[in-house]
């Protein structure tokens, strides 16, 4: 009876995967905008994680999230079990960008870019022969990935799973609303008073059609250039009369 | 008597350097509205493409107008020296329907600068940019002003390369977001015009794509343009409306 708990004990050191404590994340640093787009998204590669397992070939697995838990670790690469092109039905996580440690080499030097683009291979999207393909996500998710390290066949360690990712939605172009964004101030000023301007001027046209025929308004005031013609007329008419006169 | 002359010639005066101001202003009326109609920024075909091109009707109502205030200047004057009740009466009449074009003018210039928006351009491009539809040809005259526009001025999209992400689009249908998350045009591009960094570019790495809008580059011309029209076609009408009046009222005071 004492040995059962022993047993119990050692079976998990039987199995000897390690679970890390490095948990993948979406890039931070730098800010990218393609950080998440709608079918593909960038995590951070897994620098200085796997220092211990140089012999190992690491995978990304990526999993719907309801999945995750329930992922075996056993599970090859590249099998029907975990080829991209059979996810996420009946397929529910697929296994893909597997690099060996000397692609993430330890530290990461200053001002290199260290990402991994998550969906960016498209030109094996449907290609079975390819299981293993880098393809881009069919729909938003929410997705976890993590990585695993594999020796052979056998899994070494593993990486602790995301937060669940959600990918962009687009939105149609028609919720893009055109309307309603009213008039500017400028343009009311300038309709009001140019039509205030206008409306005084044809009152004033109205206002000289009605007096075109009688005296004007204003011919006793100003206007003397009028009357110094007819004086001018009279003068001469007077002239011409006196030395009619006269003879 | 001599007090009256001195008025008479002092209106006639004012009513003369009104009239030459008019004149002058019409001829710059003309000349900034047939610049406008040029389209020097070459944005006519994204603000035509809608079913009313009023900023274009705007500019050619302007020429038009700028030419009849500058006859009708000249008119003026005439009429004004010779103290003609007739040619002044002629010219009060032509000049308020020429008030009343230009009134129309400023009024569809300033209007049609309002539904300019940015969701007015970004509706537009994510609906026609990159349509291959083979009849349509404003489609392309559309992609081609795009193209040219975020080329020069090193912008993407209306707001900036997340237009292409948030919504769906013509360019969308036919371009895998996982390959072009946003047009090549959105890379930094070297002298051949292929993107320096691809990979830097899909990912949105500061330095190889342009993460600004092209609201700027597009709202400033046509900003110009409206205003340019509307603002100066108002302060015109205004001084018209002061030399119009003073000529009602030395029409008045003419005798017959």
């Amino acid at each position: 009876s004492t040995m059962l708990p022993l047993l119990l004990l050692l079976l998990p050191a039987a199995h000897g995967i390690a679970h890390l404590a490095y948990r993948p994340a979406l890039t931070k640093e730098p800010q990218l905008e393609g950080v998440k787009t709608a079918s593909t998204f960038v995590v951070d590669q897994p620098r200085c994680v796997f220092q211990n397992y140089s012999n190992a070939v690491i995978w990304l697995v990526v999993a719907l999230n309801q999945a995750a838990s329930s992922f075996n670790n056993s599970a090859g690469p590249g099998t029907s079990e975990t080829a991209f092109q059979r996810f996420p039905d009946p397929v529910r996580a697929y296994m893909t960008l597997n690099v060996t440690l000397g692609s993430y080499p330890c530290p990461k030097p200053d001002g290199d870019i260290a990402v991994l683009r998550v969906g960016s291979e498209t030109s094996c999207i449907q290609d079975d022969t390819r299981p293993t393909c880098n393809g881009p996500l069919p729909h938003p998710g929410p997705y976890r990935v993590k990585f695993l390290a594999l020796e052979g066949s056998v899994p070494v360690a593993e990486t602790a799973w995301s937060v669940p990712i959600t990918l962009r939605e687009a939105k149609p172009t028609s919720t893009i609303s055109t309307t309603g964004s009213g008039h500017s101030a400028d343009m009311i000023a300038i309709t009001t008073i140019l039509s205030i301007l206008f409306a005084i001027l044809l009152a004033g046209l109205v206002a000289m059609l009605f007096f075109w025929g009688s005296d004007s308004c204003g011919s006793s005031s100003t206007f003397s250039k009028p009357e110094s013609v007819t004086v001018r007329r009279y003068n001469t008419h007077h002239v011409y009369d006196q030395p009619a006169a006269r003879l | 008597m001599a007090k009256s002359d001195d008025c008479v010639h002092i209106l006639q005066g004012l009513l003369v350097f009104g009239n030459v101001v008019i004149g002058i202003c019409g001829i710059a009326l003309t000349a900034e509205c047939i610049y406008f109609v040029s389209d020097p920024h070459g944005l006519d075909p994204l603000l035509t493409a809608t079913a009313n091109s009023d900023i274009n009707a705007a500019a050619w109502i302007g020429i038009f107008v700028g030419l009849a205030l500058f006859a009708l200047s000249i008119l003026g004057i005439i009429g004004v020296i010779k103290a003609s009740r007739t040619l002044l009466m002629v010219y009060i009449i032509l000049m308020l329907i020429t008030f009343a074009f230009e009134m129309a003018s400023c009024i569809t210039a300033a209007t049609h600068r309002d539904s300019l928006t940015p969701e007015f351009f970004l509706k537009q491009m994510l609906d026609r940019y990159q349509k291959s539809d083979p009849g349509n040809n404003s489609d392309s005259e559309i992609t081609k002003t795009w193209d040219e526009l975020m080329l020069q001025n090193h912008c993407c999209g209306v707001t900036g390369p997340s237009d292409w992400q948030e919504y769906t689009s013509e360019f969308r249908r036919t371009h895998s977001d996982a390959d072009y998350p946003w047009p090549r045009k959105c890379c930094v591009l070297n002298a051949q015009g292929l993107p320096v960094n691809l990979d830097g570019c899909k990912l949105g790495v500061p330095g190889y794509y342009n993460s600004n809008g092209c609201y700027d580059a597009i709202s400033g011309p046509v900003n110009t343009q409206a205003w340019g029209v509307a603002w100066f076609g108002f302060a015109i009408l205004c001084w018209t409306f002061c030399v119009l009046l003073g000529t009602m009222f030395y029409w008045s005071g003419i005798e017959y």
